[in-house]
């Protein structure tokens, strides 16, 4: 790409004479600016708060000091929230990878017809408000006669209430599951489309049962596609608010709840900002440390290639 | 691609993935089912058949003017996204801009970032600037979470463009903007639409910057919404739900009609 920017002197093809590159910067000044006043700046603000003393009256001033950040760490109850919304987090993306698989291989595999229908159905979920989807899963997970799925057993012929899984970590985690499950299949499905089907095929025919060329084959080639999905995933649910609020409860507190109470409950500023601080960090470590190592995984493996 | 599921093996796939589909459907089912009960109250089991919670709902004024808060929030915040976002996302990828990189980082963050502390630091800065329109403040927050799906569907398309056209046209001495407009437009356009589109949804459907910006006389549907669940148990909620799954659903359409799913997700 810069090769021949460099001789066009700004738009990225060969052998035009060229406004320089100031055309470009002007295109994207618009954007970059509202995004540094509106999204850069704000978020830097609420950064320093989280290092700022609260006073009883409320003002939030210097001296510079870290005792939001120890109490999110050292105090048990706090800390306890921290491995939940990790722990949550964790799970939901593991449930999703696996509920994903046979999805995405229908969509990449499937009769065309079978295809397009898992498509629109996975997909369009994604169009729906997390509200109205979490308000479903209420209405399914009550723990009470008239949830759905209570109701459901006990016409099946189990107990009067079997299940309670409504206010819960495991009632976050089915609802979060669901909300994200989309995010997961699709580019699941778009790393499988690229497998070359000859491979599998090679496979099968040197006997390897359908599981094995599975396991073998498909699963290590889909990992791009597995490892986008998981990393979205991941921080999504550890930076969500909508599920844990409506359907987690006590037992099922996440750090999104926890700052939005230390905000409209406990007026602590300085330690929303904190929790605000430590949910980015968590975001940031997923994203940019998988990244990263998947870089140097695909080098690593570059250069064992290389060296053969 | 050929068809490639087959066998006892493809069998367990396709009977797996049906009941992947029934656990995506089942809430959205739950809400449609239990929007159209005679109960007082939204619970197992929906009993009888009537369309009178939709006949409160809709004369409700209340939902109205969510609905239509929702509606205008949805359409500004597209047209700004469009407005910045698309000239954003080609300069990205046809000219040579300093720190592209870091630029396309900053554009995407929105992505990686929890929505939620987004809001929380916009209504921060809003109180600081004294900015206290909730209407303006709901407009620069639903921007800030449209714009990223612009620029990435804008850029996906952008990629899709066969380069020598636009090459030939710049060699055959047609100016840059010319080049924009007749040769690199044509091709991106249904993927604009398809971005504008998702846009449009993502706004539509957005919680977490609404909640903290919203205030009683501008409040998006998501918003009333949830403050009605807080006060009302009855099935007009699930008519309320109902109607926001229906907006979803013609916006499917819309994708599958405008690029098709396939490729509008892919982006």
């Amino acid at each position: 790409m810069t090769s021949s920017a460099l001789e066009t002197g700004g738009l990225v093809a060969k052998g035009a004479p060229f406004p320089r590159s100031a055309v470009g910067v002007a295109l994207l000044l618009p954007a970059l600016v509202f995004l540094i006043v509106f999204l850069v700046l704000p978020s830097l603000i609420l950064l320093g708060y989280s290092a700022l003393t609260q006073s009883q009256a409320g003002d939030i001033s210097l001296p510079l000091t870290f005792a939001s950040y120890e109490r999110l760490i050292f105090s048990a109850a706090y800390r306890r929230v921290v491995i939940l919304t990790l722990r949550v987090a964790f799970l939901t993306s593991l449930f999703t990878a696996l509920l994903a698989y046979p999805a995405a291989m229908v969509i990449a595999y499937g009769k065309p017809v079978f295809s397009r229908i898992t498509m629109i159905l996975v997909v369009a979920p994604l169009v729906v408000s997390v509200i109205v989807r979490t308000y479903g899963w209420q209405l399914l997970l009550g723990n009470s006669a008239t949830g759905g799925l209570n109701w459901l057993l006990h016409a099946l012929g189990a107990g009067p209430t079997p299940v309670r899984v409504m206010y819960s970590e495991w009632a976050v985690v089915i609802a979060s599951v669901h909300v994200f499950l989309p995010l997961m299949v699709l580019p699941l499905s778009a790393s499988l489309g690229r497998i070359n089907p000859s491979l599998n095929e090679a496979a099968r025919m040197l006997g390897a049962p359908a599981w094995r060329a599975f396991l073998r084959v498909t699963l290590p080639l889909s990992m791009p596609g597995l490892v986008a999905g998981l990393t979205i995933v991941f921080s999504l649910t550890a930076g969500s608010y909508v599920t844990p609020q409506m359907v987690g409860g006590t037992r099922g507190l996440m750090l999104g709840v926890l700052l939005e109470q230390q905000i409209n409950t406990a007026f602590d500023w300085p330690m929303a900002a904190a929790i605000a601080a430590v949910m980015v960090t968590i975001a940031l470590v997923a994203n940019v440390g998988v990244g990263w190592l998947s870089e140097r995984h695909a080098a690593a493996r570059l250069r064992r290639s290389g060296a053969r | 691609m050929a068809a490639r599921l087959s066998g006892g093996g493809g069998f367990v796939i396709y009977l797996a993935a049906a009941a992947v589909l029934v656990f995506v459907l089942a809430p959205l089912v739950v809400v449609v089912a239990l929007s159209f009960s005679t109960a007082n109250l939204a619970i197992f089991p929906p009993v009888g058949f009537t369309t009178a919670w939709y006949e409160d709902v809709i004369a409700n004024e209340d939902f109205r003017n969510a609905f239509m808060v929702s509606v205008a929030l949805a359409l500004a915040s597209t047209l700004a996204s469009f407005a910045i976002g698309v000239p954003a996302a080609y300069a990205l990828n046809r000219w040579d801009v300093p720190g592209a990189r870091v630029v396309e980082a900053v554009l995407l963050s929105p992505f990686i970032l929890p929505v939620l502390i987004i809001g929380l630091a916009l209504l921060q800065f809003m109180a600081m600037m004294r900015m206290r329109d909730a209407a303006t403040n709901l407009f620069i927050g639903h921007v800030l979470v449209t714009l990223p799906y612009l620029v990435r569907t804008v850029t996906a398309s952008l990629k899709q463009v066969d380069r020598s056209l636009e090459e030939a046209a710049l060699t055959l001495g047609a100016p840059p903007w010319r080049v924009f407009t007749k040769v690199t437009v044509p091709q991106i356009v249904p993927g604009i639409a398809a971005g504008c589109l998702f846009s449009f949804m993502v706004s539509f459907d957005e919680f977490p910057i609404s909640f903290w910006l919203a205030n009683a006389e501008t409040m998006p549907l998501p918003i009333f919404l949830q403050n009605s669940m807080t006060k009302i148990f009855d099935p007009s909620i699930a008519a309320m739900a109902s109607l926001m799954i229906l907006t979803g659903i013609l916006a499917v359409i819309g994708l599958e009609k405008l690029v098709g799913l396939r490729r509008a997700m892919s982006i």
